[in-house]
């Protein structure tokens, strides 16, 4: 689910690093205000090590069926740990470091990235967890399955959500590519759900008072209730969203915001055609073809052997 | 072009030209495999100037082609620019140009950046361009947690591979098919995994609190400087000026050159 660079058309790229940037910068500034009465929320430390623990607790796995298997992508989970703010934090981090160091995703889909996994599957996911919950009567049992359905849907937002995101730059067919996405990642949701679940009751079992479970005080009614209007919000809207795409739609919006000019022609060209001056035909293209060749082996000798002895130098 | 301390170079100017140059990347317009060969050319020289060949550098490239996978239904359900369209059994197909052009544009545009932020992270560690993203003005929490995570990484991805090496010893993995498999319905196995990463949560935990502990008997207030600011690169106006060059006649290439 993380996007390389290439298949984002620029604009949409560049739109979702502002939008990402501006949603970042509100979780720090919520970050900061509750530095000094959060107990794990504000500390850095905490935060670095759970940026860690979620890159390793992306290693476990378990097989479901012949070949594929459930693993964890930690948004909710992390949300759960830390709060909604601090938890976008740590996984922004996460996918920067990711993109950096693994290659993992590209640098200009790097805001894209962050907003889908980061944005829309850590704080949507945590924050639709918490609203779920709380319709629920927030029991013990009602927090940590909520987390588990949050889980379930933070996956399949991210992947509809980037799907969405391809349709508009023109690299997918959304009619096709979106119900792909989606039916695969129901399983793999399926495998973030169950891990998200047997982990939560893991901690509240071991650590109880690292997830806060001692604040099971009762809301009110109304509290439950507009929570349960904002959860019940989320998913139909989100289920409307992704069953009502229509591919021509997308199109239009994608020409009204100028992303298709990157298909158009070139304005002019320099070489017609690749053939060398006062030679014509068939020859004259054999002939471009082999000198092109020879350049580029060359080309591709000299720079291995500087590799070689840059190396060397170190 | 020699190593120094983590932290101890100033790699504002590598972080630019690389984010420069994938944004110029992106920006070729379809079919300007031409430009994009260019583009591949800088990458490669830059490649070998930091140590890695390019035949190395395309192999770790591929990491993203997979994604070419979302592009392919385009191939065949674009109907402009027809090359083919028959029926294969049942299944009437075609291919149409354009989503050719469009997938093959898309992965190499991929391929090409990709090996870009290698040799980025070739030529300058994470720890140092962390800190040239600290004096660009990274915010700190953004700063000192990426600098955290980056730090103990291993460390963590260590006890994850020995708690992993402990469940296969104790056969939570399917041996064989059907009744042969071992190890419990799918659930079991999710919970047993759960358990996994709930435990390994209680390690980070408890180590971050040591670390606290030990930062503050040292009289750290929250912020964590990950390695001391290296002294400024005295030519980084020149540099940014020249990749700003590059970038411009890399645009300027993929607007002029010829497009297939």
């Amino acid at each position: 689910m993380h996007l390389p660079d290439g298949f984002l058309a620029p604009q949409l790229a560049l739109a979702l690093w502002l939008l990402t940037a501006v949603i970042v910068g509100i979780a720090l500034r919520r970050l900061a205000a509750s530095r000094d009465t959060a107990g794990a929320a504000g500390r850095p430390i905490l935060m670095g090590l759970v940026g860690a623990f979620i890159f390793a607790a992306q290693m476990f796995n378990f097989p479901v069926a012949a070949g594929t298997s459930g693993h964890l992508l930690g948004g909710v989970l992390a949300g759960y740990l830390l709060g909604p703010w601090a938890s976008t934090i740590v996984m922004t981090t996460v996918i920067g470091v990711q993109a950096l160091l693994f290659q993992d995703g590209g640098l200009l889909a790097l805001g894209a990235n962050i907003f889908n996994m980061g944005i829309i599957g850590t704080l949507g996911g945590t924050l639709f967890a918490r609203a779920l919950a709380l319709t629920l009567g927030n029991g013990r049992s009602a927090r940590i399955g909520a987390a588990g359905v949050a889980g379930w849907l933070s996956v399949m937002a991210g992947a509809g959500v980037t799907t969405l995101e391809l349709g508009l730059s023109g690299t997918t067919n959304v009619s096709v590519g979106l119900p792909a996405m989606l039916s695969v990642h129901a399983l793999i949701g399926v495998g973030e759900a169950l891990i998200t679940i047997a982990a939560l009751t893991f901690i509240a079992t071991t650590a109880p008072d690292l997830l806060g479970e001692r604040s099971t005080v009762q809301h009110s009614i109304l509290r439950r209730a507009v929570a349960g209007f904002g959860a019940t919000f989320v998913v139909i809207g989100l289920a409307t969203l992704f069953a009502s795409t229509n591919p021509d739609g997308l199109n239009s919006v994608a020409q009204a915001l100028g992303f298709s000019h990157f298909q158009a022609g070139a304005p002019f060209k320099l070489f017609a055609g690749y053939a060398i001056p006062g030679l014509n035909g068939t020859a004259s293209t054999i002939i471009a073809a082999l000198i092109g060749a020879v350049a580029i082996a060359g080309l591709l000798f000299g720079l291995s052997r500087l590799a070689a002895s840059q190396s060397d130098k170190r | 072009m020699s190593r120094t301390t983590p932290g101890g170079r100033d790699a504002r100017a590598a972080v630019i030209a690389a984010l420069l140059f994938v944004l110029s990347i992106a920006l070729l317009p379809m079919g300007a495999y031409v430009a994009i060969a260019f583009s591949w050319f800088v990458v490669i020289t830059a490649g070998a100037y930091v140590g890695i060949s390019p035949l190395r550098l395309a192999r770790r490239g591929g990491i993203a082609l997979p994604f070419v996978l979302a592009a392919i239904p385009v191939i065949f359900l674009r109907t402009d620019e027809l090359l083919w369209s028959g029926a294969i059994g049942p299944l009437s197909l075609s291919i149409s140009g354009a989503g050719l052009r469009i997938a093959l544009t898309a992965v190499l545009k991929a391929w090409v950046s990709v090996q870009a932020s290698i040799v980025l992270i070739t030529y300058a560690d994470a720890p140092t361009i962390v800190t040239a993203l600290r004096r660009m003005k990274l915010p700190d929490a953004i700063a000192t947690s990426a600098g955290l995570t980056i730090r103990y990484l291993e460390l963590l991805r260590d006890e994850a591979r020995r708690m992993l090496r402990a469940r296969t010893a104790r056969s939570a993995s399917p041996v064989g098919t059907g009744r042969e498999r071992i190890g419990g319905s799918i659930s079991w196995r999710a919970r047993t995994t759960g358990n996994l990463v709930g435990s390994l949560f209680l390690r980070a935990y408890s180590r971050a609190q040591r670390i606290e502990e030990a930062a503050t008997s040292r009289g750290a207030t929250g912020s964590l400087s990950i390695g001391t600011l290296p002294v400024a690169d005295p030519r980084l106006t020149i540099k940014v000026i020249g990749v700003l060059a590059l970038v411009l006649s890399l645009t300027l290439a993929g607007a002029l050159l010829p497009r297939l």
